[in-house]
């Protein structure tokens, strides 16, 4: 009988060492309201907080036994409470919560609904960790999306070195050849590289989108120097110039393999990357704006694809799990529109984004609402 | 002070209780070298919940909601299982003891098991007691506004828990062996149907199990919990003014499968009453 029952025992105590949470860092934490109870009022510091590991400093200024809730937004599950807050006592509720829509609750005397106040809990991307199989799951879908990022920018770096060299060496035949061809491997972890706020306008901008006084520099500038056709008046590149933008390219691109080198992510920054890439297709690439030079939007594009594919596939044994109806849709989706795609294949690339014609493109645009819509839920979906 | 009181008394009177039912019948039962068992079990969990709470309190880490809640649930179903084993231990002991061959049937698990019930009766809500314990010590310790008030009533509470526990202990002394099992063991078959229907609360709070808002009754309106006749039947009898279905029914359950036990076994151990009977042992 001892030996059966010690076990619970155990895992209890284990609980102790395994679910521990980051006590309160530095007051001012976003993460960290304080509350004030008292019998007749309920006020939180703050109203609002990034999902995350929260923190209620709750104090009971009131004579009668007080408790704070965190509920749910139908203000019935209790997300989290603590009891016994004695008067005179400070205590604290740590949770980590979703974002989402949630009340806040004292109960003075400890009867009632509570006191309630309004509580929102925005999408700070961090991960609040599912439990269990599911994380598990969570850790096979990192290991596999780290690997690609990985990959993909190992890729780049080799291709970047080559097209940077022809690019100095003004062999533009082989640079145009090239060009597409080394920016598929950006464009497929595109959010990845986005996310670095410092590299990716160095890398990546397009010169409509630049600010005045903004410095053109990157794959956009050098595609502009190769594909001069569309440009009015425009004044070529010298060899000197080419040199410091291509060079530029080399070193940001070796910053990005550095920093990508033991990245992690969580499955919601999985989910969201995906969704992201498809956002790209839609405002960049179906528009034919991100290769605007070029006309190349169509290789972004599959690479865009590409990447939110993978993002998907790694998450696929957690969503099935979750909400396989979802997962379905977004299978479907992915093909019809890889069916669109493959239309426009020319040899090893695609056809230039000016032989599509409005109803092409039309078609194709269709096509990604129809996969970025059920793609969007899926953090949501996983997160649940 | 008042509240911080209850909340002490509350949390210190089941355990106290339980730790003076297993002690009374130690000593009536002539095996006062078994009490170092008892004491080891109340040291490592009132030991342990200090430890932990402190390191809660004021290391780098604390407990999330749901794995403290899980804690508790847990302990408490473990708890119930062994306070029954010690009903139904005591209620067959009863009926060695009338033979006068008292403790050879498990000798070899018995000083373990006391060390084990005795723990869970502290340990299960230990956890929370010292969370609130640390609590009321920050506010006597903190810069501003310091208050000895909350530490001094928390204190005095779970003094008041161990001096009613005394209390108990005095007054089993005086009644016969036979009336004692009676009495302690339906009394203890409560306490346990309480801390069973507690733990299944905490467990629903913490969504581990669903139906925490399906409602079998609510006199929160009649009985408060931070009223003394709150405190005292929460303490005792983890009565709860607002009792989920679930938790209604593990109650009854328990108290109807676990009574019956109690009743046969009681009766088995009294009725070869031919041989004479020792002291105080008869019905
Ligand atoms: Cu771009």
């Amino acid at each position: 009988m001892i030996r059966s029952l010690v076990a619970p025992v155990l895992a209890a105590g284990l609980l102790l060492t395994t679910a521990c949470t980051d006590n309160t860092a530095a007051s001012g934490d976003a993460r960290t309201m304080s509350v004030k109870a008292s019998d007749t009022a309920c006020e939180v510091s703050s109203v609002e907080a990034p999902s995350g590991t929260l923190t209620f400093k709750v104090t009971n200024e009131g004579s009668k036994i007080n408790e704070f809730y965190l509920l749910g937004e139908d203000g019935l599950r209790i997300v989290a409470e603590v009891e016994n807050i004695g008067p005179g006592l400070t205590r604290d509720l740590v949770l980590s919560a979703p974002a989402g829509t949630y009340f806040t609750a004292c109960k003075p005397g400890m009867v009632g609904e509570g006191i309630r106040g309004d509580f929102t809990v925005t999408d700070s991307g961090e991960d609040v960790g599912p439990k269990g199989e599911d994380a598990e799951l969570v850790a096979e879908a990192d290991k596999q999306y780290a690997s690609y990022v990985r990959d993909q920018v190992d890729q780049l770096v080799t291709k970047t070195e080559q097209f940077a060299t022809l690019v100095k060496e003004r062999k533009d035949d082989e640079a145009r050849a090239m060009y597409a061809d080394a920016r598929v491997h950006w464009e497929r972890v595109e959010t990845v590289a986005e996310s670095f706020g410092d590299l990716d306008p160095q890398m990546d901008a397009r010169e409509a989108d630049l600010e005045a006084g903004d410095e053109f520099t990157g794959w956009h500038r050098l595609e502009k120097d190769l594909w001069p056709a569309r440009a009015e008046g425009y004044t070529a590149m010298t060899d000197a110039e080419r040199a410091t933008v291509a060079d530029k390219l080399v070193a940001d691109t070796a910053t990005l393999y550095d920093r990508t080198r033991d990245m992690t992510f969580t499955a919601s920054d999985i989910a969201n990357g995906a969704k992201g890439l498809l956002d790209e297709v839609a405002t960049g690439k179906v528009t034919g704006e991100e290769e605007y030079w070029s006309r190349t939007d169509l290789w972004d594009f599959q690479a865009n694809v590409d990447g939110a594919k993978v993002a998907w596939e790694g998450l696929r044994p957690l969503l099935q799990r979750k909400d396989s109806a979802l997962d379905g849709q977004i299978e479907k989706a992915f093909a019809s529109l890889q069916a669109l795609l493959d239309k426009h294949r020319d040899g090893e690339g695609f056809v230039t984004y000016d032989k599509l014609s409005e109803d092409d493109i039309k078609q194709l645009a269709d096509a990604v609402n129809t996969l970025s819509e059920p793609l969007s839920k899926m953090a949501g979906a996983i997160l649940s | 002070m008042l509240a911080n009181f209850l909340i002490g008394l509350r949390e210190g009177l089941e355990a106290a209780l339980i730790v003076s039912i297993l002690v009374a019948y130690l000593v009536k039962s002539e095996r006062r070298s078994d009490l170092r068992y008892i004491w080891t079990g109340v040291g490592i969990a009132v030991g342990i919940s200090l430890v932990f709470g402190a390191v809660l309190t004021y290391g780098p880490k604390g407990l999330t909601f749901e794995a403290q809640e899980l804690i508790g649930g847990t302990l408490s179903i473990v708890a119930v299982a062994f306070v029954t084993w010690m009903i139904l231990w005591m209620a067959t002991a009863a009926k060695g003891l009338s033979r006068t061959l008292r403790g050879s049937l498990d000798e070899a698990t018995r000083p373990w098991s006391l060390v084990v019930v005795a723990l869970l009766a502290v340990g299960r809500e230990g956890l929370e007691t010292a969370l609130f314990i640390w609590a009321a010590t920050q506010a006597a310790a903190r810069d501003t506004g310091a208050t000895l008030q909350p530490l001094l009533g928390a204190l005095l509470g779970i003094v008041v828990a161990i001096v009613l526990g005394y209390l108990m202990y005095r007054g089993a002394l005086r009644i016969n062996l036979s009336v004692f099992f009676t009495w302690t063991g339906a009394f203890l078959i409560l306490v346990a149907a309480g801390v069973l229907a507690y733990g299944i609360h905490d467990l629903q709070e913490a969504r581990f199990l669903p139906g925490l808002h399906t409602i079998a009754f609510d006199v929160s309106h009649v009985i408060s919990l931070d009223s003394v006749v709150g405190s005292l039947l929460k303490g005792i009898f983890n009565f709860s003014p607002v009792t989920t279905v679930l938790e209604a029914i593990a109650w009854v359950s328990y108290v109807v499968v676990v009574g019956t036990l109690f009743v046969l076994r009681n009766r088995a151990a009294h009725r070869p009453a031919a041989t004479p009977v020792p002291q105080g042992a008869a019905s």
